[in-house]
């Protein structure tokens, strides 16, 4: 049966700290610039970002490894970025040139970088629920000690592929870690107005399997939730579900008129933004001091302006290349 | 060597080929082997044998993550029909990632149901729908209509690089034809003519490929010459070997055992109007199913398929028209 | 409230029971005294009956029920002319659903009885909007939603009760488990029975109650679907409620071709597992005699009575078998009507 543990107060090392920390300005900066771009008309297409939720990317994804698998939604930059997709790459790919990660063919949905293992991201919400527990499936089978994260939020726990995939990772005890990011909202409503189930990890009380809540904000709670999920995956046993309360700052899309916002909440959840709160925490900690604080934000826009840089003297792909990748053969094996 | 197999069993033994050649192919689905005493458990263990639940969506999706993560997955799926429960894994997901990643990922899978099962089950398990999973990019139709196509083309389907729809008719599975020994393989997108003739061009599928050849012997005793040709694959299709018998013939009936709005001999036809058009010596005629879910009732059942009858009052219909103006 | 079951209610209970069983035992006759009269695919309810009748008989006049094309039982209890629904499986044109339907999709909708889904778990959102209707509706009509264990497992089961849960709808999800999906075993298909757990287990994802009833016993099911009916019908939303059952037949008929005669082969728990023993044991507990033993011992029902019932049930049946036989077959050109409404 499900056992509860909490991972409110954990420590982490300070160089951990640094990292994630460091990890999440990038995402932050990528994003900020992004919105900018999109309103410049140099990205295309339907932009869906995480600010406010970088925490979660960096504490799951900087404890996996390159041949460890991830999926996740619509809202995938941090995932990817925190994985390790270069940002030049992802930039690309957003402006649509042929440096993109999928040379410009995907765009901000579509996000698939196989080097780091970004195994793909999906415009339909929960559409790739079940691929997720192929990989594992994939993992199993194979035999090693791989482990597959499934990014997705608390919207796709209400499509019918949720319960199809939990239930067969249970079964067949897949080493498969489900993260959901509980944002509060599924689309442009409030998750209220979608189930009567308010904590996500409650759906799948029926499965006896461990599963945990967190405040996805308190990066060293979410670190400390996952490894001991994945220090368990590792060793061959899963399905786990950690769910990260987070809270989406920007509206669904760039562009979202986003009536639907509580002014108390909003406040609320500024006060807790977790790049905020953890860069304090270091402070205190006496990991870096204001200066160097300062300075990895300073360096993280650095980076996402070369980025930009660099993305911008991608050309566009050749245009037949839409017609040319319809089918794979024998000569494309994955990168 | 070839011998005589059962269209079922050749499947049977081409899926069993493959996963002894190569360790990536995995086979499961609604009711595989839910016994160990099952040939393919023996040969494979349960890592590669799985029977799984009623979840036609978890069931294609994880087919789609195994791929991606390197694996060949066959999926049975028993009914075509089951398929609409997870239209968004199989047309909008397996097919398009290749794409998306830019090319960087492909999606190898085989999808294997079977259709038309006119045999009294009404109106949810009779359908030929294969039309459905033609307009798809990405995504490629098999059709076999005999025992070593059945084979052949299963074979070819697991070793295609991207999601292949492989749609066996279900009037057929116990057809026996030779079938040969060994490894076989039936290229994608290459026509067979099934008999030649000088007169009249029959395009036909799956089982109206037997009813138009039952149409032809009919037809010969006319003497009346016509040529029959299965294009065993749907997408990719074979174009050019279509619009050379046209060519020879200048007139044409395309065999669907879809309902007329939107079926596969549309497409045909249309291809053949485009790039055949001062060959016709007549209109293109279609023969298909009639515009109805199939009921359940045998007389009923039988009235909207298309048959030799029906196929064999076209062509004389088409070569007796008037001459159409190149 | 629940009705008090009387001595009365108690047999019209048994007897319709018994008419279900008789029905369907000439249903799997017809296979062999009629070769290829019957065509398709035929799904019987055998050992269900209970569960089938202790469910129907917490039905009002008003109440709707959807089902699988396992459904020759539910319109047998609800009182549809059994001439009607063998000439539907029969594919005659005077059959309830004019020989377009057959054995998989039968539907009398002024009893309430407002259809099937072929496809696994496809009817029960289906019932859910039904449910929706009745809440709308606002005359306290509640809609009973059956289905298979294996159905649990589809998407449509957990996006439909997520959604009657949030809604409150008047729905009752009557789960037959009788613990095979044609051939395979629920423990390899499920999380929870793999885990040894009762499948009632799943409702606690969607915050509705979950009950396990042995479905072999009509009055415990009476009870149990009729709380949650009650519980529905006053507006406090869904329960689902799983019912226990042993098919005593093969899932269907023989799968062939046209031509290759049909038949029902043994249980799969037989077939496939070489397990008699677990199959014997399910016969040994068949709810129909097992029934009518209990009503007897408690003087309830007179033998005398019960052996009545046997013999009208099958002279009705016969007369059933006699109507469907004689009656005759569509014009062919009658499958283009319909199509649209």
């Amino acid at each position: 049966m499900a056992k509860s543990r909490t991972a409110a107060g954990a420590k982490l090392e300070a160089d951990t700290g640094l990292d994630l920390l460091a990890t999440m300005w990038r995402i932050r900066c990528f994003e900020e610039r992004v919105a900018a771009l999109k309103r410049a008309f140099k990205v295309y297409g339907l932009i869906h970002l995480s600010i406010g939720g970088e925490g979660v990317a960096a504490a799951v994804c900087r404890q996996l490894r390159d041949d460890d698998g991830i999926y996740s939604g619509h809202r995938a930059h941090g995932h990817a970025i925190a994985k390790g997709a270069p940002l030049a790459k992802m930039m690309a790919e957003l402006m649509g040139r042929e440096g993109g990660v999928c040379r410009g063919l995907g765009g901000s949905m579509h996000l698939v970088d196989r080097q780091h293992g970004m195994m793909g991201a999906t415009g339909v919400v929960g559409g790739n629920l079940p691929l997720a527990v192929g990989d594992a499936l994939a993992a199993r089978v194979r035999g090693g000690d791989q482990v597959t994260a499934m990014f997705f939020g608390d919207g796709a726990v209400q499509a019918g592929t949720f319960a199809e995939s939990v239930n067969l990772a249970a079964l067949w005890e897949l080493p498969l870690i489900f993260v959901c990011e509980n944002n509060g909202f599924a689309e442009f409503t409030s998750r209220a107005e979608h189930s009567t189930i308010e904590q996500v990890s409650d759906v799948v009380a029926p499965y006896g399997f461990e599963r945990e809540t967190v405040d996805g904000s308190d990066v060293p709670a979410v670190w400390e939730a996952f490894r001991a999920f994945l220090d368990e995956a590792r060793g061959g046993r899963g399905p786990m579900l950690l769910e990260c309360l987070t809270y989406r700052r920007r509206g669904h899309y760039e562009g979202d008129p986003q009536q639907y916002r509580d002014p108390a909440a909003e406040a609320e959840w500024e006060r807790r933004d977790p790049v905020a709160r953890l860069q304090a925490h270091a402070v205190e900690q006496g990991w870096l001091d204001d200066d160097e604080a300062r300075s990895l934000e300073r360096r993280a826009l650095e980076e996402v302006k070369d980025a930009e840089r660099v993305a911008l003297e991608s050309s566009y792909p050749d245009p037949s290349l839409a017609a040319e990748l319809v089918y794979a053969t024998e000569e494309c094996r994955p990168a | 060597m070839a011998r005589e197999l059962p269209y079922i069993a050749a499947i049977n033994e081409a899926i069993h080929l493959e996963m002894a050649r190569d360790d990536t192919v995995l086979f499961y689905g609604q009711d595989v082997a839910p016994s160990d005493d099952d040939d393919f458990v023996k040969a494979f263990s349960r890592d590669r044998v799985r029977v799984s639940p009623i979840s036609e969506t978890a069931e294609i999706g994880m087919a789609v993550g195994l791929a991606l993560a390197g694996y060949r997955p066959v999926v049975e799926l028993l009914m075509a029909e089951f398929m609409l429960v997870a239209m968004n894994q199989v047309v909008n997901e397996a097919p398009r990632l290749h794409l998306m990643s830019g090319g960087r990922v492909k999606v190898p899978l085989v999808l294997k149901a079977g259709y038309g099962f006119t045999a009294g089950w009404a109106g949810q398990h009779t359908g030929s729908i294969y039309n459905m999973f033609c307009g798809i990019p990405g995504l490629k139709v098999a059709l076999p209509s005999t025992a070593a196509d059945a084979k052949g083309l299963m074979a070819t389907a697991i070793r295609d690089d991207n999601p292949v729809c492989y749609l066996l008719h279900y009037l057929l599975v116990l057809e026996h034809g030779d079938v040969p020994e060994g490894e076989y393989l039936v290229p994608f997108g290459k026509a067979v003519v099934r008999r030649e003739g000088g007169d009249v061009t029959i395009v036909a599928t799956g089982w109206t490929v037997g009813r138009a050849l039952a149409a032809a012997e009919t037809l010969a005793g006319e003497g009346i010459a016509a040529e029959v040709i299965d294009p065993r694959t749907l997408n990719p299709l074979d174009t050019a070997t279509i619009l050379a018998s046209v060519e020879k013939t200048g007139r044409v009936v395309l065999v669907d055992q879809g309902t007329p709005h939107g079926a596969f001999s549309n497409v045909i036809a249309a291809g053949i109007a485009d790039q055949g058009f001062s060959s016709l010596k007549a209109p293109v005629k279609q023969v298909t199913a009639l515009d109805a879910t199939v009921a359940y009732s045998e007389p009923m059942e039988a009235y909207v398929l298309p048959n030799e009858e029906k196929i064999a009052g076209a062509v004389r219909q088409v070569l007796g028209s008037a001459p159409v103006a190149a | 409230m629940t009705e008090k079951l009387d001595a009365e209610r108690l047999t019209w209970m048994y007897t319709q029971m018994v008419r279900i069983r008789e029905f369907e035992e000439r249903v799997k006759r017809t296979f062999e005294e009629h070769p290829g009269v019957i065509r398709g695919h035929t799904h019987l309810a055998d050992g269900a009956e209970a569960s089938i009748v202790g469910s129907i008989a917490t039905m009002r006049p008003g109440d709707q029920l959807m089902a699988t094309y396992r459904c020759h039982g539910y319109p047998i209890a609800l009182g549809t002319d059994t001439k009607k629904i063998m000439a539907e499986i029969y594919g005659r044109k005077d059959g309830l659903c004019g020989g377009y339907g057959g054995s998989m999709h039968l539907a009398d909708p002024e009893r309430g009885f407002l259809g099937t889904s072929g496809i696994v778990g496809q009817s029960i959102p289906q019932a859910t909007g039904a449910g929706w209707a009745a809440q709308i509706r606002k005359e306290g009509q509640v809609v009973l939603c059956f289905f298979g264990d294996g159905a649990s497992k589809q998407g449509a089961f957990h996006e439909s009760l997520n959604l009657a849960s949030l809604w409150k709808l008047p729905v009752v999800y009557v789960m037959e488990n009788n613990n095979y999906n044609v051939s395979t075993r629920s423990d390899q298909e499920d999380a929870n029975a793999a885990a040894g757990e009762p499948l009632s287990t799943k409702a606690k994802a969607y915050s509705m109650p979950g009950v396990t009833v042995d479905g072999g016993d009509p009055v415990a099911v009476h009870e149990t679907v009729g709380e949650a009916v009650d519980r529905a019908r006053s507006g406090d939303g869904p329960t689902l409620v799983e019912s226990k059952v042993y098919r005593l037949s093969a899932h269907g008929n023989l799968i062939a071709p046209p031509g290759v005669p049909l038949h029902y082969p043994e249980h799969e728990a037989i077939t496939t597992f070489g397990n008699r023993e677990e199959y014997e044991a399910a016969l040994r507990g068949d709810p129909v005699p097992r029934f009518r033993m209990r009503l007897v011992e408690e003087d309830t029902l007179d033998p005398g009575r019960a052996d009545q019932i046997l013999r009208d049930a099958r002279e009705e049946m016969e007369a059933a078998v006699k109507y469907a036989l004689d009656a005759a077959l569509p014009e062919p050109e009658a499958a283009l009507n319909h199509v649209y409404a």
